[in-house]
């Protein structure tokens, strides 16, 4: 390894060192993905020690106590999500691993799925025998065949193992996991309509309340975490809470595995602690902008989240610190943007992203990202109006806080930011006809064919 | 044809669920498979193994961008164009791809034997550009790699050890780049550079 | 009566309101009058939230709530006029038009446009919008009576969901998504419902358009009345839509205890009777050997001249009368009374066959009702077609059915409910009484009896078993699988509560004679009558046929239920009418058909059902008067006809298949030429030197509420906006009977005198004041 941690007595003095692979544990192993691989590197003993000495409860308290918080945008306690779940209830309950990874910035659990298909399974056991779940489901984006494919062989090995079905390595825990495929739509990651979807129906998001902990799937009691989430609980268990909550911040714990692309040298995934500063996982580890250019601007956690700035570059990475510079840390999708980069260009792009995607249920996300396109589209152009900056804000205003689920709010991040920040850049397409800085600066738009 | 072996097959998908109406995804991707696009009968065997109607099945499948109602080439190629892969050259990828193959995004070409499309983020964010041909991964795609991967394709190889690798960096992080000069074979296991 | 609610109190915009708990906070909002826009919301479906127009402030909610999915609570605080609330609505409708092409001059919505009007109301005034709209070909059929302008469509999802959730059949769905997203049909899932009427109602805007509207009026145009459709049994409330004298439509006028809002097709659309060109408008008198208009004069001079004769040369049991299912209670009413008052009980009306009319004086009726369907926790048809005969009573059964009710269709042909049934049980054609019998004969057989009616009837039943075979034969007879019948005598025994229906005209099948009779047992052995949920009985299939029995349209029976062979009874409404009345049971339908002189037909087509010899012998009656719309096939072998005037063109009350008495309103003029049955008795009355003294239906209406024990205090006024379902009171009656329901308490038949005396007293104190 090349990175030198900060040499601080609080570093040096880590269990595992400043950067340990925890969720990435033996990933650079060969065959990792193999059953027998797996478990020669410590596989499934996480599972094992669970069911020997943790009753479900006492297995939610050690999550809790780990700190871990959700992988997939929200940031939610794990261990108190858990709790959310009735202690009774009539109707089976249910836990469903999101898998539907297709945040633009975000390839992490990919990842984990295609190299170590097992740690999934050993996770989702963990997380469904904490919840007293019986039956539960990981729902895959079903643009990644590779990673269902790795998935749905680890779930066979593992009921050939007897390490799932009727008395999972003798502790009379039964589980039944299946693999579900998704099938192309953005909004699925959204956890509700992540269940109408695995109930076989169009990804439309559900009312809210009731929230899936009492009425999820098949109107049972219904947990969803992300997979990062659940692929975290065995090294979790295996080496204790105490030691993982050593990593991360007071409030931030622990690792995650941070996808850094864009215009950096080195794009990748890398795992580290939880307030890391961004310049750390920028210049030290993804080798800095790329080609010599200098830094524009930085999307910390998928393209749902607000623009920073060069400035903030010595933000640490972790939920609080990330709110506190204006943005989110989401799901740690870092994507770097170079000085050549026109903001409106990518602004649009990410905004026809938001567009497609948009399940079409409620009117404001529907309407309102087919509006923001064609608006940006023309400043892109060259063919905007002045007064299109503003109504652009107006129409986010219009649409944030008032969609039916978060995905609207998401489709306005970028915009908002951006006009905040840039909005020098946004005049100079509607007076100049052209873009302020690349490609398109030279290629001077006719203003005739407005 | 939806034969009575795939209408099995449906079934016993749908018997893995508690209820089998959940099995509507995989069938229909299986429907897809088996025909290459979602038919008429297609849709009605899917209604028959999840106990739907079809026009629910039939509403299902436009929702969801993975369902074609009408046939498509050979290789599907898509390429992802959101913001990641944008930054790094999508959009010139996608302009290579269509002077090529002579079509545009959303066309099938004449013989049939490509589609070209594009695809939102495809979670390979780090090797981009990417795209997938029939579901598999190339990234990295530069106009030379996009140039010899039609090559092969032309020649009837598939994307071969084009394919995506993990491996990790130095750095202690994973990604796929530089992925054509690893070794490692069909699973998905890591290699280690320069080891 | 309704269940006690738990209400909570709130405020709207400063004022206090309670409301149920639970219900969404519009749901208050309307309960002050306070308009909150809504567009997915309706209220007869699960909130959908998605349109978000129907925002308001709740304090402490840092953003917009919906009030269609917000519930209310104690001491909650909701604002509908802010300013943050105006900026939310104003974005939403801005975003709804930009892509609407705002096509209103020629929209058939426009002037009922809930997008025009909450536009005007709630929206910005312009729009910012100067870009590409979307455009689609325009319109398209989505079903043989429905066009669809997906240009103006809202993606509401209104008509999906009834489509989907309401009447769970194929149907408009919702394709692609986003902003791609339209309504539409499926190739291969045709939108063919009985139902599909209802999406035009419910859509907001013009997207949906009825073929035979379009671009016929504008709705301030249609002079809008308030009525019952005359269209089937299930009575459900309408608002008939009349321009320059055309019915265009029917709407719904939502009544939960009829139609939960709905309407199907032919109630809607197939308004022929009131529109037809082919009715009558002036009275036809045969002369030499052809039918040729005269006068009315001259018409009701004939027919008066005529009863006159035949009574005085061959006494007043040579004439009959066979009245209508489809009149009136008070033209119906009004009919037998003169046959009555004339000295005959020789009136009929085509229906159902049961066994003990008249003899008990008991009512065969259905014991439960259209909105307790929903309780049932099993719901058994025998030989019953609601989808075609009674269609909102098929959609109650779905909403049933949603509730988690066990549906079986015991049916000789494929039924539409088939595919959401548990069981679909096919027999033989007209075999409904052996099926019947079959189900009775499994639950004696394997004593699948509850309650004590089993040890109480124990003589009873053993007569039964003893005349009836063995359940095989039976089965064997209808040619149904019999184990299938005993799953569903057992499930039916073990039910939390079942109701089985049986169709009115089964009965008349060759095995039907007992069906009525072994239903009943069934129900009673197995304790599935008296209570919400449970229930037993037939379905009618015409908008008035219980009137028709209720009014007295039987040979053997009066006026509610009173058996002719009850002196008491005879004296009674003799001395009302100041009439001597025969003690003789009158002839029935059949015989009629074949053993009278004089024939006068009110409203029905007797030629239709007749054999070869009872059609001939029609063509040699020394008179056949036949009062109606059209020229039917017994008309054309009349001596004199009398055209009638529609339910759209008078005033009255109906009587449904489950026992409510609905008011009927007069919605457009009178067909010139043509006069109301209850005017045509009335002159035919007083020209026969009876004294009739009626100005109006609300006249006759007092009267059978004086005479009829059923409909004692009925009065339009007290019969409201939404009717009355009789018995007008609650409680245990008499000792032994038929138990029917009444809202949610029991009373058993017959009534007793003392109680049905408070009855009178109750419901006329309701009704003072009576117009």
């Amino acid at each position: 390894m090349t990175i030198n941690a900060p040499n601080t007595p609080e570093t040096q003095s880590l269990p595992l060192g400043p950067y340990p692979r925890i969720v990435t544990h033996a990933f650079d192993v060969p065959n990792i993905d193999q059953l027998e691989v797996y478990r020669a590197h410590g596989g499934y003993e996480a599972l094992a020690k669970a069911l020997r000495d943790f009753q479900p409860e006492a297995l939610a308290e050690e999550v809790k106590a780990s700190g871990l918080r959700g992988r997939g945008g929200a940031g939610f306690a794990t261990g108190v999500k858990w709790g959310f779940l009735p202690k009774e209830s009539a109707r089976p309950r249910y836990l469903c691993v999101n898998a539907d990874e297709s945040e633009p910035g975000t390839f992490k659990d990919r990842m984990i799925m295609e190299v170590s298909p097992h740690q999934v399974v050993e996770g989702t056991i963990l997380a469904a025998y904490a919840t007293r779940v019986r039956h539960a489901f990981i729902y895959i984006r079903g643009e990644l065949p590779r990673a269902y494919q790795q998935v749905e062989r680890a779930v066979r090995e593992a009921y050939e193992a007897g390490l799932l079905g009727k008395n999972i390595l003798g502790s009379g825990y039964d589980l039944e996991i299946t693999v579900h495929p998704g099938a192309g739509a953005y909004i699925c990651g959204e956890e509700s309509a992540l269940l109408e979807s695995l109930e076989g129906k169009r990804g439309y998001p559900r009312l809210k309340p009731p929230f899936p902990a009492l009425v999820g799937l098949y109107g049972g009691p219904t947990v969803i975490n992300n997979l990062e989430t659940v692929a975290s609980l065995p090294a979790i268990v295996r080496l204790g809470a105490a030691t993982y909550a050593q990593y991360g911040t007071e409030k931030s714990k622990g690792t995650r595995v941070y996808c850094l692309s864009g215009h950096v040298e080195r794009p990748g995934n890398y795992e580290l602690p939880l307030g890391t500063p961004l310049r750390t996982l920028i210049e030290d580890f993804g080798g800095g902008v790329w080609q010599g250019k200098k830094l524009k601007a930085i999307i910390p956690g998928g393209s749902s989240t607000n623009f920073l700035t060069p400035d903030q570059i010595d933000t640490p990475l972790d939920f609080e610190s990330i709110l506190a510079a204006g943005s989110m840390l989401g799901s740690a999708g870092v994507v770097v943007l170079d000085e050549d980069t026109c903001i409106v260009g990518a602004v649009l792009r990410m905004t026809e992203f938001y567009r497609d995607e948009s399940c079409g249920k409620c009117t404001p996300c529907r309407e309102g990202t087919y509006w923001l396109v064609q608006l940006l589209e023309r400043l892109e152009e060259g063919h905007g109006k002045e007064s299109d900056i503003d109504l652009l804000n107006d129409i986010c205003d219009n649409i944030a806080g008032k969609s039916f689920c978060p995905l609207g709010d998401a489709a306005t991040s970028s915009i908002v930011s951006s006009i905040r920040l840039w909005r020098d850049e946004y005049i100079h397409h509607v007076r100049a006809h052209a873009c302020l800085v690349g490609p398109g600066a030279n290629r001077k738009r006719d203003a005739a064919a407005v | 044809m939806i034969s009575d072996e795939v209408k099995a097959q449906m079934r016993a998908i749908a018997a893995r669920y508690p209820q089998p109406r959940s099995a509507m995804l995989p069938c229909l991707h299986l429907a897809q498979q088996t025909e290459g696009y979602i038919t008429p009968e297609g849709a009605q065997a899917v209604a028959q193994a999840v106990g739907a109607r079809v026009d629910e099945v039939e509403s299902v499948v436009s929702f969801y961008s993975m369902y074609t109602t009408k046939p498509l080439g050979a290789q599907v190629i898509k390429v992802c164009t959101s913001v990641s892969c944008y930054l790094r050259g999508s959009d010139a990828l996608l302009a290579r791809l269509e002077e090529r193959l002579g079509v545009k995004k959303g066309q099938t070409a004449s013989d049939g034997r490509f589609t070209l499309d594009m695809i939102e983020c495809l979670a390979a964010c780090g090797m981009a550009p990417v795209l997938q041909v029939n579901g598999e991964f190339v990234e990295n795609v530069t106009p030379e790699r996009a140039d010899a991967l039609l090559d092969r394709l032309e020649r009837g190889e598939g994307v071969g050890d084009m394919g995506s690798r993990w491996r990790l960096t130095e750095q202690g992080g994973f990604t796929t780049a530089g992925s054509t000069t690893s070794a490692s074979g069909d699973s998905g296991e890591p290699a280690k550079e320069n080891s | 009566m309704a269940e006690q609610q738990e209400l909570v109190n709130l405020t709207i915009d400063g004022r206090p309101v309670r409301a149920p708990k639970g219900a969404v906070i519009w749901a208050a909002a309307q309960q002050l009058g306070i308009e909150v826009p809504i567009y997915c919301y309706h209220p007869r479906m699960d909130p959908l939230g998605a349109c978000r127009m129907c925002f308001v402030e709740v304090k402490g909610m840092p953003k917009l709530a919906t009030a269609c999915t917000t519930t209310v609570s104690e001491g909650m605080e909701v604002w509908t006029d802010t300013p943050k609330v105006k900026k939310g609505r104003q974005g939403t409708l801005e975003f709804l038009l930009i892509n609407h092409p705002l096509d209103c001059p020629i929209c058939d919505k426009g002037g009922e446009c809930d997008l025009q009007d909450f536009t005007l109301r709630h929206g910005p005034g312009d729009s910012r919008f100067d870009v590409r709209k979307r455009h689609f070909p325009k319109p398209i059929p989505v079903s043989e009576n429905i066009l669809l302008d997906r240009e103006r469509c809202i993606a509401c999802q209104r008509c999906v969901r009834f489509c989907q959730d309401v009447a769970m059949e194929d149907g408009l769905v919702m394709k692609e998504r986003g902003f791609k997203t339209e309504v539409g049909v499926e190739e291969n899932a045709p939108f063919d419902s009985i139902f599909s009427g209802n999406v035009v109602e419910m859509c907001p805007v013009g997207a949906l358009t009825a073929k035979n509207y379009r671009f016929v009026t504008r709705p301030w145009e249609l002079r809008r009345t308030a009525t019952v459709c005359g269209n089937c049994a299930v009575g459900c409330n309408v608002r008939l839509d009349v321009r320059v004298n055309k019915a265009l439509r029917q709407y719904s006028r939502p009544n939960d205890a009829v139609d939960d809002g709905w309407l199907c097709d032919r109630g809607r659309w197939e308004l022929d009777t009131l529109n037809s060109s082919k009715r009558l408008t002036t009275p036809l008198l045969r002369k030499n050997g052809e039918l040729v208009p005269v006068s009315w004069d001259e018409a009701l001079g004939v027919v008066a001249s005529t009863l006159r004769q035949v009574i005085s040369t061959h006494g007043a049991q040579a004439l009959g009368g066979i009245g209508s299912t489809h009149t009136t209670n008070e033209e119906s009413y009004l009919f037998q009374k003169l046959l009555r008052s004339l000295g005959t009980n020789n009136i009929d009306h085509y229906h159902g066959v049961f066994s003990q009319t008249g003899s008990d004086g008991v009512p065969w009726v259905w014991t439960g009702s259209l909105a307790g369907l929903e309780k049932a926790s099993h719901i058994a048809l025998l030989g019953a077609d609601a989808y075609h005969r009674q269609p909102v009573l098929d959609l109650l059964i779905r909403k049933a059915i949603r509730k988690g009710a066990q549906v079986y269709v015991v049916t000789p042909e494929p039924n539409r409910l088939d595919r959401l049934a548990t069981g679909a049980i096919r027999y033989a054609a007209r075999q409904t009484g052996a099926v019947a019998r079959a189900l009775l004969g499994v639950t004696l057989a394997e004593g699948l009896t509850r309650g004590d009616y089993a040890t109480a009837h124990a003589e009873e039943l053993a007569d039964w078993r003893k005349a009836n075979g063995s359940v095989e034969d039976a089965a064997r007879a209808a040619e149904v699988e019999s184990e299938a019948l005993r799953a569903l005598a057992r499930e039916i025994a073990g039910a939390q509560g079942a109701v089985i229906l049986y169709d009115e005209m089964a009965t008349r099948e060759p095995t039907g004679a007992t069906l009525a009779a072994d239903t009943l047992m069934l129900a009673q052995l197995t304790d599935n009558i008296g209570r919400p949920g449970a229930g037993v009985g037939p379905l009618f299939e015409d908008n008035n046929s219980l009137g028709a029995r209720d009014m007295g349209l039987l040979p053997d029976t009066l006026p509610g239920y009173q058996p002719v062979a009850n002196e008491a009874s005879r004296q009674a409404l003799g001395a009302a009418w100041g009439a001597q009345l025969s003690s003789e049971t009158g002839r029935d339908y059949d015989v009629m058909l074949s053993g009278v002189r004089a024939l006068f037909v009110l409203g029905a087509d007797p030629a239709r059902h007749a054999t070869p010899e009872q059609l001939a012998r029609l063509e040699k009656l020394d008179a056949l008067i036949v009062q109606d719309l059209f020229l039917t096939e017994t008309a054309k072998r009349a001596t004199v006809v009398l055209p009638g005037l529609s339910y759209g063109e008078k005033d009255g009350t109906f009587t449904n298949l489950d026992r409510r008495i609905q008011v009927v309103r007069k919605g457009m003029t009178e067909l010139p030429g043509a006069r109301a049955d209850w005017e045509i008795l009335t002159t035919l009355a007083r020209m026969l030197g009876l004294a009739w003294a009626y100005l109006s239906p609300a006249d006759i209406l007092r009267e059978i509420g004086r005479v009829a024990p059923i409909y004692a205090g009925v009065t339009r006024r007290a019969l409201g906006e939404t009717g009355l379902q009789w018995p007008l009171r609650a409680g245990e009656i008499g000792a032994d009977g038929r138990k029917i329901i009444v809202g949610s308490e029991t009373v058993t038949w017959p009534l007793a005198e003392t109680a049905q005396a408070e009855s009178d007293a109750g419901v006329a104190v309701a009704a003072s004041g009576e117009e």
